[in-house]
């Protein structure tokens, strides 16, 4: 039961679910996740505020995609921020099935939870099954 | 590469990093120093708050021996001015058959000179990396 979790974890879970759910049906829509001040390490390139962001998901060259999540933990910190890591599967297009990780710092500006560092890596090797 | 020439959180988060797992492969009771009374750390989906708590986890895991090996590590900055890193890679145990990847994340936090771990989380690969 949500309500019975910590106030982190369901910030933490509310944006991991929201986030996915866009990303695999409009990802257009994950610009509201962003600020100008947001980064994202995505396979290890740099990308700085949310322009260079969205421009970055947005072009990423797929058709379909779909995110599932085998784990997730959350943790307040220090500063009133939630990490939010993630472990799962993807499949892109006709593509095999391959892992991939994922690390979300969230804030809280203007009472919404923005997403101010985001970190993606593929498993090197298929996850498998 | 030359060390200089990255970012300075590049630079804070790798020799972190590099200096976490060493500790952590040869004598991870010294890993006290690293945290706080205000650290957190999820461990494979269980919560330790505080540096007894999380030296008490980290010391009594159940293996003698146990080698990491990084396979990607990502650092940012953060908005408060810490450093954020997330670590892929895999290990060995001498109590576990096979290799098994891992992934973890630490946020690095300024304290006095030094860097402290005010929040990790820790996750074996469900499925052998190699």
């Amino acid at each position: 039961i949500m309500e019975n979790k910590p106030v982190w974890e369901q910030i933490g879970a509310g944006f991991v679910q929201h986030y996915y759910q866009q990303f695999d049906t409009n990802r257009v829509l994950l610009a509201d996740l962003y600020t100008d001040a947001s980064c994202l390490t995505w396979e290890g390139q740099g990308f700085q505020g949310k322009n260079a962001i969205m421009e970055k998901l947005t072009n990423l060259p797929f058709q379909k995609i779909q995110h599932s999540i085998t784990a997730q933990d959350h943790q307040p910190t220090p500063d009133s921020c939630v990490i939010s890591m993630v472990v799962g599967q993807l499949k892109v297009d006709d593509d095999p099935v391959m892992g991939f990780h994922q690390l979300f710092l969230l804030k809280n500006i203007d009472n919404k939870w923005i997403c101010s560092n985001d970190m993606f890596r593929l498993a090197l090797h298929n996850f498998g099954c | 590469f030359r060390m200089a020439d990255k970012p300075i959180w590049e630079q804070i988060g790798s020799s972190f990093v590099q200096h976490y797992y060493q500790l952590f492969d040869t004598d991870r009771t010294q890993l006290g120093a690293i945290y706080i009374d205000a650290s957190c750390l999820t461990w494979e989906g269980q919560q330790f708050q505080g540096k007894a708590a999380i030296v008490e986890k980290l010391s009594s895991l159940p293996f003698q021996k146990i080698a990491h090996s990084i396979t990607a590590q990502d650092h940012q900055p953060t908005p408060d001015s810490c450093i954020l890193s997330m670590v892929v890679g895999q290990l060995k145990a001498d109590v576990l058959p096979q290799v098994l990847g891992f992934q973890q994340s630490v946020l690095l936090k300024r304290c006095k000179e030094a860097r402290v771990c005010t929040s990790e989380v820790f996750r074996l690969g469900l499925h052998n990396m190699g």
